[in-house]
């Protein structure tokens, strides 16, 4: 029953389309709102049901002492945080990666898998069970509140994602690319940084493109480590959700923020088709 | 300038991969290392290569430990069944990239390449990337970086193994010519095949290798007409030589007390006894007057067919010229070429060849 | 390969990660073993006294783990189901597929905690949207403020948010699969149906193990959508035991006993994590 099929599929696919969108549009519709229009019952339709004010927007760009939220800050930080942890993790999750599909560890009865269960392992934490022995730590160092800090905890966070996605690429390298390196000159460096590193370039985006991701997205931390000198994004929208909430500027906050990543979505699509992910994931 | 290997052992597992290996190479000369596979061919390349490194033993080279020296310093080059080059690279690239690493004069290095190029015969083929040539061309890509080296040890891991019959042919006729340029420059040049009838074309010296072990060294003549053992019998032919257990006694030849034939002149000599009893497949021949044996298996390969047989207890496989169809369980009519009968002790070892003086 | 260079490779990235870790995880257990509050903020020794109100006094903690395995296991099986599903419609033969691709793809990249204020808002009992829609059919379901709700309404934020996930990796699967297979069961006349259940689905069976493992494992961390949505609430119904954690570490100030908590999660978690590993390797891998 082809048809039939077809017809479920095509349903199942636009019912799910709206499931989507859904918070999207009602984040956008509200982001024109203002108190009245909130507080009256849910309103949808601008101009037929309400009055919209670019209210929730402006006041995004405004600093502080002007009574307004200022997101430019924050988006900044988060920016400058997450792509510098996921590059050092990458660099070094790259090559330790390397390390753990090429050669043979052996120290008593820890092995290689040991060890790289070891890396994964660590997304096992919740972060809440580090969260407050990273707080005394960075106490300690006298980092808490700064982006240095912060990234030092993102390093933990992002290397096992690194070292995950790599340690399988590595492995669908054949070894013997490796060895004709070293049979032509080459000492172990050179053979990796020569041979081996050009070579997985899909593989470090891939991994590149997830530590991006799950850095974006962290909350818990930054909102645990960081007070008023620094702050991230989704601290910054998340402290608006006091007893006033003003869903306005809230939602249009909220867009503002996830407008990057749909940027992301496009990049990871075409990735996906062209087949470079699909190898790299398995 | 010669390469000594002396008591190698490598034993990484349960089993020994390399078991007491003492070989020696000459400068100038081609080496065949012939062995079923897993015998430890590939390991002993890599070990030369220094890719490995043995659990005991010593390498010479030169006069100098070799194994103190790490791969990258050695002098070797290597060209593996995979046809492996560098994927990111061109073949141009590919080809120079040794030359780079080693530094060398930027003019030389030109000269040296389409020197490469040219021997391999991929003349034009320059800015080509890898992953647009053929298998052959990957494969000649890979050779020809490992003669611009101008390495003084060649290592070839069955290079021509994933490559078709015709290519297969062709391309071992250009490894010897190519060889005959190593042999004034003096290399050392170590081939590994399974395939005997390759070792034979490519007439070098013959090392036989079997459970990592060396089991007979010698001129390639020298080792298919006088294996040293039946093991080594089994290995030099494709199909294995015929192994029956016989016996000579009163002035009969039998085998497996089934099949007997009028000890033949050739072997009047020879004590009675038991013997393990030897025969190649092409020295089994069709003959109304021979003996009735059943088909259990036909097989056509190439312009042959392979027959396997069987007489009650006595199994043999005979080569026949032509492609002929039977069938299974069909009865057809053997004889065996009493000239070309090998005689091995029942421990295996050569007892009597048709071939010795 | 020589002894020397293994190690620079491996140790700056083990070295940075241990180093940043050590403390943290000895002084968690240090602290498991004090008495660490608010009205007695030192370090002392009190061996296991903590472990032992943990296991024997504390049914809050055991109850929060099992809200925490009842909605992380349906959350993954939801996401796996429908991010199957979905991926296996956009695979192929399907108009507009790039732009359903990219939609299914949103949800993962946004930041969960700010995608969940604005779940907040659409809950909303009295001015959210849903409400509003369900009014038509004369139910006002208390979303946020009812116990088995408030447990649905998690959920379905999470399926919002992560079944994208399991899309990606199952479409990435799915487009790596080899198509010979798929060439012999047309040829042998199969059936969607039998197509799906004898091909596709036993060679995706690795891949969906994995999937489903990196899920469960980040599903149990649910923190964000609890502590934006619902707070653990209304009452304890929707704590879980990171939310049972934060509140006695960092609203009561009980560091020593949360930490004692922190620490036995940690090895429940990565026992469990490795049994369910191994079963589903057995079971899906028998098919």
């Amino acid at each position: 029953m082809p048809k039939l099929y077809t017809f479920i599929k095509y349903f199942c696919v636009i019912l799910w389309s709206c499931f989507v969108i859904a918070p999207f549009l009602w984040a956008i519709s509200t982001s024109f709102k203002d108190f009245n229009s909130v507080t009256g019952g849910a309103t949808y339709i601008p101009w037929l049901q309400f009055e919209p004010t670019l209210d929730g927007w402006s006041v995004l760009f405004k600093p502080g002492s002007q009574g307004g939220i200022n997101i430019i800050g924050p988006y900044f930080n988060s920016i400058f945080v997450t792509f510098t942890a996921s590059f050092i993790s990458i660099a070094l999750g790259t090559l330790s990666a390397y390390a753990l599909s090429r050669y043979t560890f052996k120290a008593g009865f820890v092995q290689n898998n040991d060890i790289t269960f070891f890396f994964i392992s660590q997304r096992i934490m919740p972060p809440v069970v580090l969260a407050i022995p990273f707080f005394l730590f960075l106490s300690t160092l006298g980092l808490l509140d700064s982006l240095a800090g912060l990234i030092l905890v993102y390093i933990v966070l992002l290397m096992p994602i690194a070292v995950w996605i790599m340690v399988d690429f590595f492995n669908r390298v054949p070894k013997e690319i490796d060895e004709t390196a070293l049979i032509d000159g080459c000492n172990p460096f050179q053979a990796f940084f020569k041979v081996v590193l050009p070579n997985s370039i899909p593989g470090m985006i891939v991994a590149g493109l997830f530590c991006i991701i799950f850095g974006w997205i962290d909350f818990f931390f930054a909102f645990i480590l960081t007070f008023t000198n620094v702050q991230l994004l989704p601290v910054k929208i998340v402290a608006l959700n006091s007893s006033i909430t003003p869903w306005w500027s809230l939602s249009a906050a909220a867009l503002v923020s996830v407008a990057p990543l749909i940027v992301v979505a496009f990049v990871v699509e075409r990735f996906l088709s062209k087949g470079n992910l699909s190898g790299a994931l398995k | 300038m010669s390469l000594n290997l002396g008591n190698i052992i490598f034993k990484p597992t349960e089993q020994y991969h390399l078991n007491d290996i003492t070989l020696n190479f000459e400068p100038g000369k081609m080496y065949t290392i012939l062995g079923r596979t897993l015998s430890g061919k590939t390991t002993l390349l890599k070990t030369i290569a220094g890719l490995l490194s043995p659990d005991s033993g010593y390498i010479q080279f030169e006069g100098k430990d070799f194994l103190a020296i790490p791969v990258w310093q050695r002098n070797v080059a290597m060209v593996y069944q995979q046809f492996i080059n560098y994927p990111h690279l061109n073949v141009k690239q590919n080809i120079e990239f040794p030359l780079k690493q080693r530094k060398m004069d930027p003019n030389l290095i030109e000269k040296e390449v389409s020197d490469a190029i040219q021997k391999v015969g991929l003349k034009g083929f320059e800015e080509r990337k890898i992953q647009e040539l053929s298998g052959g061309q990957q494969q000649r890509v890979a050779l020809a970086r490992s003669l611009a080296k101008k390495a003084k040890i060649l290592l070839l891991d069955e290079p021509l193994v994933n490559l078709d019959y015709k290519l297969r042919e062709g391309l071992r006729e250009e490894f010897k010519k190519l060889f005959i340029g190593s042999e004034a420059s003096q290399s050392i040049f170590v081939y590994a095949s399974t395939d005997p009838l390759e070792a034979m074309q490519l007439n070098g010296d013959i090392i036989v290798i079997d459970e990592g072990k060396i089991l007979q060294t010698g001129s390639a003549k020298d080792v298919f007409e006088n294996p040293a053992n039946a093991k080594v019998a089994e290995i030099t032919n494709d199909p294995a030589m015929n192994l029956n257990k016989g016996k000579i006694d009163n002035n009969k030849l039998i085998l497996n007390n089934e099949i007997q034939f009028n000890l033949p002149s050739n072997l009047q000599s020879m004590p009675s006894g038991d013997y393990l009893v030897g025969i190649r497949a092409t020295d089994l021949y069709l003959d109304d007057q021979g003996f009735d044996f059943q088909v259990d298996i036909s097989e056509i390969s190439g312009s042959e067919t392979f027959l396997h047989l069987h007489h009650q207890d006595t199994k043999c496989v005979a080569t026949i010229e032509g492609v002929k169809s039977y069938e299974v369980d069909e009865h057809v009519k053997i004889n065996f070429d009493l000239s070309k009968i090998y005689l091995f002790k029942e421990s295996g070892e050569l007892h009597y060849s048709p071939y010795q003086n | 390969m020589n002894f020397k260079h293994k190690f620079v490779f491996l140790l700056p990235g083990l070295i940075v990660l241990i180093g940043i870790l050590i403390f943290p995880i000895i002084f968690t257990v240090r602290l498991s073993l004090s008495g660490w509050n608010s009205f007695n903020p030192e370090l002392d020794f009190v061996g296991i006294k903590n472990y032992i109100r943990l296991f024997t006094d504390d049914p809050r903690f055991w109850e929060s783990f099992f809200r925490l395995s009842f909605l992380a296991v349906t959350t993954v099986f939801l996401q796996y189901i429908i991010g199957f599903a979905l991926a296996h419609m956009v695979w192929k033969d399907i108009k507009f597929k790039r732009f359903f691709r990219v939609l299914f793809l949103i949800p993962m990249m946004t930041t969960p905690v700010i995608m969940t204020v604005i779940w907040r808002t659409f809950f909303h009992e009295s001015l959210g949207p849903l409400n509003d829609f369900l009014s038509i059919f004369g139910v006002q379901p208390q979303w946020l403020s009812s116990p088995g709700l408030a447990k649905i309404s998690i959920i379905i934020v999470e399926v919002w948010q992560w079944t994208s996930f399991m899309f990606l990796l199952m479409l990435a699967g799915l487009l790596s699969l080899p198509k010979e297979p798929f060439l012999a069961a047309a040829i042998d006349g199969a059936s969607p149906f039998k197509k799906f259940m004898y091909v596709t689905f036993p060679l995706m069976a690795p891949i969906s193990i994995g999937a489903i493992i990196i899920r469960l494992i980040e599903a149990s961390k649910i923190m964000d959508t609890v502590f934006v949505l619902t707070s653990g609430g209304p009452g304890t119904a929707t704590e879980t035991s990171s939310f049972y954690i934060f509140i006695k570490g960092l609203r009561e100030f009980q560091m020593g006993y949360a930490a004692t908590m922190s620490f036995t999660y940690l090895i429940i978690m990565i026992i469990s994590l490795t049994i369910i590993a191994k079963v589903l390797t057995k079971v899906l891998m028998k098919e």
